[in-house]
């Protein structure tokens, strides 16, 4: 069988929603392509543990920093998870973890922005775990197994992160004015990072939706973000910075303005404010904990 | 460093099923590593790994009562944030009652919808 032969016959699996396993035939564009989408889901695990855990030794009760120490353990667990299954798909975790430290591979925008104050705190774990489940609750029917078995087993902890975000956001709202304005400020200035979140418009052709790699367009993923959480926030009276936001009865979508792209390509493309900050310190903790990976691998340390 | 597949079991009497893998030079280390990547949140009563490639199965050393932990870390589960659905919905009538919630058109089924504004 020649290669586009055995590629049609891969296509013709995924059309017919079969799964495919760690360790088939995949063909190149397919282990590519997952392998830079699940690599940069990875990436964003790890870098996004760091705007939450600045706040672990701040954070106002006992409580609170058992169960954010145990939201950031989560998420660099995620992030161990996933760098798991884009092994598989032929790169090292350790070529994976060093490409990222150098900046050259890319993590979600939202990572790139400082978490300035408990608000944020609150934001991130309703809005931003709540946007990013949206998103990985529609992997769980990707085409491919192992990313699914990952999902499976991070989608429950995002749903608790969830929970964990809204009780943070009811306590702020429900308390002093000044209380609900921490919590407003937030939401001015993370809703067009949010925004971003999502990725523009899907492409006509779109590689990752052929291959079902993704299985759903940007767009229809923040549509449901907007129908999920909007309402909630108006029911808090929390207003949102977008003019435009409308739920369009007569269209069953919501109106909302495009944010400013130029904006998102320039943090993606490691640029943002925090970005050479995040990346220094992942790459100084890589750097000064190499020993514990070569003891760990069984390697003696150098004389 | 070898890679080693991941099964759990839900119950007693379910079968070893498939959750994922770690990487580890041997199988003990492994077992830790599956345990704290795995079964940090009670999600199981059993755990094993296997060295891919290998028929052996290795079955972690903990039972129901100790996995996930004895302390109590209810803070890692869904179990901590039982009732937060319903202050949300404690919190939004007092919202309403205050005349700080936003009257926008809601999505057809959202449970706001059709409450009536605070006069």
């Amino acid at each position: 069988m020649t290669y586009e032969e055995r590629t049609a016959e891969f296509k013709g699996r995924i059309a017919g929603g079969q799964k495919i396993e760690a360790g088939e035939w995949l063909p190149d564009d397919f282990r590519q392509a997952a392998l830079k989408f699940i690599e940069m889901h990875a990436n964003s695990e790890v870098m996004g543990a760091i705007p939450e855990g600045t706040w672990v030794p701040r954070a106002p009760t006992l409580k609170r920093k058992l169960s954010l120490t145990a939201k950031v353990q989560d998420e660099v667990g995620h992030g161990q998870i996933l760098y798991r299954v884009a092994e598989d798909l032929g790169k090292s975790r350790e070529q994976m973890f060093d490409d990222l430290v150098n900046g050259r591979t890319k993590f979600h925008n939202v990572f790139h922005y400082p978490a300035e104050t408990w608000g944020d705190v609150a934001y991130i774990g309703w809005l931003i775990d709540g946007a990013a489940l949206v998103n990985q609750k529609a992997l769980l029917d990707s085409s491919y197994l192992p990313y699914v078995r990952a999902m499976r087993r991070i989608c429950p902890e995002e749903s608790l992160h969830l929970r964990h975000g809204e009780e943070l956001v009811l306590e702020l709202v429900s308390g002093t004015p000044a209380q609900r304005e921490l919590f407003q400020d937030a939401v001015n200035r993370w809703w067009e990072p949010t925004m971003h979140f999502f990725g523009p418009p899907s492409k006509k052709r779109d590689m990752l939706l052929e291959w079902g790699i993704k299985t759903r367009s940007n767009e229809s993923l923040r549509q449901e973000f907007f129908t999920t959480y909007v309402p909630k926030l108006w029911d808090l009276g929390i207003s949102v910075p977008d003019p435009a936001l409308e739920w369009n009865e007569e269209k069953g979508e919501w109106d909302w303005s495009e944010p400013n792209w130029d904006e998102f390509w320039k943090v993606v493309g490691g640029n943002g404010p925090m970005t050479s900050v995040r990346l220094a310190q992942r790459k100084t903790v890589w750097d000064t904990h190499a020993w514990v990976r070569e003891a760990f691998a069984g390697i003696p340390a150098a004389a | 460093m070898a890679v080693f597949d991941v099964f759990g079991k839900r119950t007693a009497d379910d079968d070893w099923t498939l959750v994922g893998g770690i990487t580890a030079p041997d199988p003990e280390m492994a077992l830790v590593l599956a345990k704290e990547t795995h079964f940090r949140h009670k999600e199981g009563v059993a755990y094993a790994v296997r060295r891919r490639g290998e028929e052996e199965l290795h079955v972690g050393p903990y039972d129901a009562g100790v996995l996930g932990g004895v302390t109590d870390h209810s803070y890692r589960r869904q179990e901590a944030y039982t009732g937060v659905g319903g202050r949300q919905k404690r919190v939004s009538r007092q919202i309403q009652e205050r005349g700080l919630r936003i009257d926008r058109p809601r999505p057809p089924g959202h449970p706001s919808r059709d409450t009536e504004p605070d006069g």
